[in-house]
């Protein structure tokens, strides 16, 4: 079984190992560059496997480093941008900026790993595999549980739009509230009271011990696993869906005051008539539900088999896959809360012209604008 | 500055005006604020010139169209907007349709002045349209206030269904505003609620009266308040606030605002046994609250001309939660404070909050008080409009004119 998977595991890079490589790179087993008295942070399970190849590690710190360069750009704009700009400071938008903090701090362990990568071992050893997965943990924990929050906010905003807004001072709450459910998955482990920290797959990264064969273990896993995968996607599920059905009945509504009125038509502008909101907010409400998926669902199920299920399927290489998901994911999470953002749009074409975005409200926004001056002088 | 005038030229008319952009096509109306006078609403009238050349076989089309704003615009996420618009009359008026119509008095005076590139229009508010209404903003709301607003939109096109152009489009705003009916009615409202204890025989007993029943915008309000106390707690002090509840019906949402307050501890403590009379008078002000957040204000058009909405009333025999809209109603809240055990003591008593009947003495009264305070606002403004007062016509500007287009 082993040599099956090791063979498949292998076979991509042979053309180029025997052009580059010394056979000895071949022969040597994962784990075989740690120093004896680091040799216990590598599992057991780590050891069936040959070491990856050079070109598996190079390969990967340029995956990393391209989205270290999109997350930083992507986060760092919409810190800049949010937190600069008066038009952008609501309660609603701490929320963004939380969400792109987190984003951030997942960014910070990209450089440790490109190093890895280089040197193809865990640099610092334990408290290097620590540190990047005390980042690690935070960081997608944290952004996790923002993605709810804001389901959350954004639920109690269209809901009840004049009184049900969240102000700054529940929103600094929520946001720390955020920091606070980050910790205790974090400091355990950290601490090793409960969990630890250990290199995976290529032993270039480190995340939470899933695959030392005993209940703590085990229930560790399903704990993290419910912590901060299920509870974040069943709140998510719910206000979204919640949301939905607001909307909806507010449209009922004012369908029937239309018809009171013997109204036909009902939209917000002249341009929207035909265009259903409720299939509008669907698809936004979709497109964050399935990014979260996306993100987390990989980590989840690697953890999954590797506590539950036939580890055998757990190669280097399958378990690095998770985790470039997670951090593609921190990448794109800042474009689809914040260019989502009408405002934020507008902000970043006046900042940053060289961007060339094109704001599409801005013939309508204009339009809003004369109106208010056209009425604003008929005052005068 | 339009009062002001109106004063020196008392006999004028004064009309509103206001041209698209591109400058061809000139909207007139007579008046902004339209009165709902429960059983018939004053017609929207007015008049449109236009260049007929620059026309070349296109039509001029008029709508009356009412947007509901129930939420901050900032506020706008995931594609949701906060805003519904209507078009309740749509209207063609060049070339005429019916030739035959009838023509208010304003609308024959301005169509013989402006010549025959005039044409008149004239729309109805559907029976059940809501008030204009505005939810006060703070400040740090930004965009376009919440409330129901109505506008005359104005177009240019070749059909209905065409969309316009801005160039070619002008928009005027108008409110439709409800007034008391002529006479205030006799009826004074008034509760009586009794408190009972738990671990004390006896009650506390509290009547409210007021002194009418409707409440012209600026009048004090008088609550005659006995209270007499038959139990073996004492009541502290006593609270007395005017209340607006604001319905709307739109999201099917409420909240309240305290729009006067009064607290007392006069005659307090009222001990076991004793008894209390005594009057508390309140005047609810737009002024007043200037920075509280929601207040509802009869729709505004102009920053200083604004007071508290007025109460929706309703044609009798329709039901008020068929009332769509901003509902807005008013009650006096009397508290008693019993002590940190005895809990409060609280009852409502509503009233109706308006304006005076167009006619009426009061009205009178009413407007020469509003003239003086604006002829004092406007005393040391400079005036920006141009006017025409022959033909007793005076023409006010909606929009300010622009310099390079002759008149």
């Amino acid at each position: 079984m082993f040599d099956t998977v090791n063979a498949t595991a292998d076979g991509g890079a042979i053309a180029y190992a025997f052009k580059m490589v010394s056979n000895e790179v071949q022969q040597n087993m994962l784990g075989f560059n740690i120093p004896p008295e680091h040799q216990d942070l590598v599992h057991e399970h780590w050891r069936n496997f040959a070491a990856v190849d050079k070109f598996w590690h190079y390969m990967l710190a340029l995956i990393y480093t391209m989205l270290m360069v999109s997350s930083l750009c992507g986060n760092g704009i919409v810190i800049w941008i949010f937190s600069t700009s008066k038009s952008l400071r609501s309660a609603s938008n701490m929320f963004i900026v939380n969400l792109a903090l987190f984003d951030l701090v997942m960014m910070l362990e990209m450089p440790h790993l490109i190093m890895n990568s280089f040197f193809q071992k865990m640099l610092g050893y334990q408290l290097g595999c620590d540190i990047y997965a005390t980042l690690g943990s935070v960081s997608g924990i944290g952004a996790a549980i923002t993605n709810a929050v804001i389901a959350f906010d954004r639920y109690k905003t269209i809901s009840c739009p004049i009184d049900g807004r969240i102000n700054k001072v529940q929103a600094i709450i929520l946001i720390v509230f955020t920091w606070f459910w980050t910790l205790p998955f974090t400091i355990l482990p950290l601490t090793r009271v409960w969990g630890k920290f250990v290199p995976e797959g290529f032993l270039t990264t480190c995340s939470f011990d899933s695959f030392t064969d005993d209940s703590d273990t085990r229930v560790f896993v399903a704990c993290i696993f419910v912590w901060s995968y299920v509870i974040p996607m069943v709140l998510i599920c719910f206000f979204y869906s919640k949301l939905f059905s607001a909307v909806r009945l507010h449209e009922k509504m004012l369908r029937e005051q239309a018809k009171k009125m013997n109204v036909k038509s009902l939209a917000s502008n002249k341009d929207d008539a035909g265009k259903s909101v409720e299939i509008r907010i669907a698809k936004v409400a979709f497109t964050i539900f399935f990014l979260f998926v996306c993100a987390w669902t990989p980590y989840a199920v690697v953890t999954m088999i590797g506590t539950f299920g036939d580890r055998n399927l757990l190669t280097p290489h399958v378990t690095m896959i998770p985790a470039v998901f997670a951090k593609s994911v921190s990448c794109i999470d800042p474009w689809v809360y914040a260019i989502n953002h009408p405002r934020y749009r507008a902000e970043l074409e006046k900042r940053l012209p060289w961007m060339g975005i094109r704001e599409p409200n801005a013939e309508t926004q204009s339009t809003n604008a004369s109106t208010a001056t056209q009425s604003a002088s008929a005052d005068a | 500055m339009l009062d002001y005038l109106s004063l020196i030229f008392v006999v004028a008319v004064k009309v509103f005006k206001k041209t698209t952009p591109n400058g061809k096509v000139t909207v007139y109306l007579g008046k902004r604020d339209f009165i709902d006078h429960i059983d018939y609403c004053d017609p929207i009238d007015g008049v449109v010139v236009v260049d007929t050349d620059y026309l070349k076989g296109r039509k001029v089309y008029s709508q009356l169209v009412t947007t509901y704003r129930y939420g901050r615009e900032e506020d706008e996420v995931m594609g949701v907007k906060f805003s519904k618009e209507m078009v309740v009359g749509t209207e063609q008026v060049v070339p005429m349709v019916n030739a035959k119509m009838e023509l208010t008095p304003v609308q024959e005076k301005l169509l013989k002045k402006l010549g025959p590139n005039a044409f008149p229009f004239t729309f109805n508010f559907p029976e059940m349209s809501p008030s204009s209404v505005t939810l006060q903003a703070n400040d740090d709301d930004q965009g376009k206030p919440m409330g129901v607003e109505y506008c005359v939109r104005t177009y240019v096109a070749e059909s209905e269904e065409q969309k316009s152009h801005k160039r070619s489009s002008v928009t005027l705003a108008i409110k439709k505003l409800q007034h008391a009916p002529a006479s205030r009615g006799r009826r004074l409202p008034s509760s009586l609620v009794s408190k009972g204890f738990t671990f004390s025989n006896g009650k506390i007993s509290l009547e409210v009266t007021l002194d009418k029943e409707i409440y012209y915008h600026g009048e004090k309000i008088c609550a005659n308040i006995i209270v007499s106390n038959n139990s073996r707690k004492s009541v502290r002090n006593i609270r007395c606030m005017v209340v607006q509840h604001v319905e709307i019906t739109m999201i099917n949402s409420q909240f309240s605002r305290h729009v006067a307050s009064l607290e007392s501890r006069e005659g307090c403590p009222v001990t076991p046994g004793a008894s209390l009379s005594k009057s508390f008078y309140l005047v609810p002000l737009a002024r007043s609250n200037k920075d509280v957040r929601g207040v509802a204000l009869d729709g505004h058009l102009k920053e200083d001309d604004v007071n508290l909405a007025s109460s929706t009333l309703v044609t009798e025999g329709k039901c008020p939660a068929d009332a769509i809209g901003i509902v807005v109603s008013y009650s006096v809240r009397v508290k008693l404070n019993c002590g940190t055990l005895g809990g409060e003591l609280v009852t409502d008593v509503p009233f109706k909050l308006l304006h005076p009947a167009e006619g009426s003495v009061e009205k009178q009264r009413f407007n020469a008080m509003k003239k003086m305070q604006s002829i004092e606002r406007h005393r040391y403004e400079n005036s920006l409009y141009t006017n025409e007062e022959e033909d007793n016509i005076v023409f006010e500007d909606f929009a300010r004119l622009r310099m390079n287009e002759p008149e």
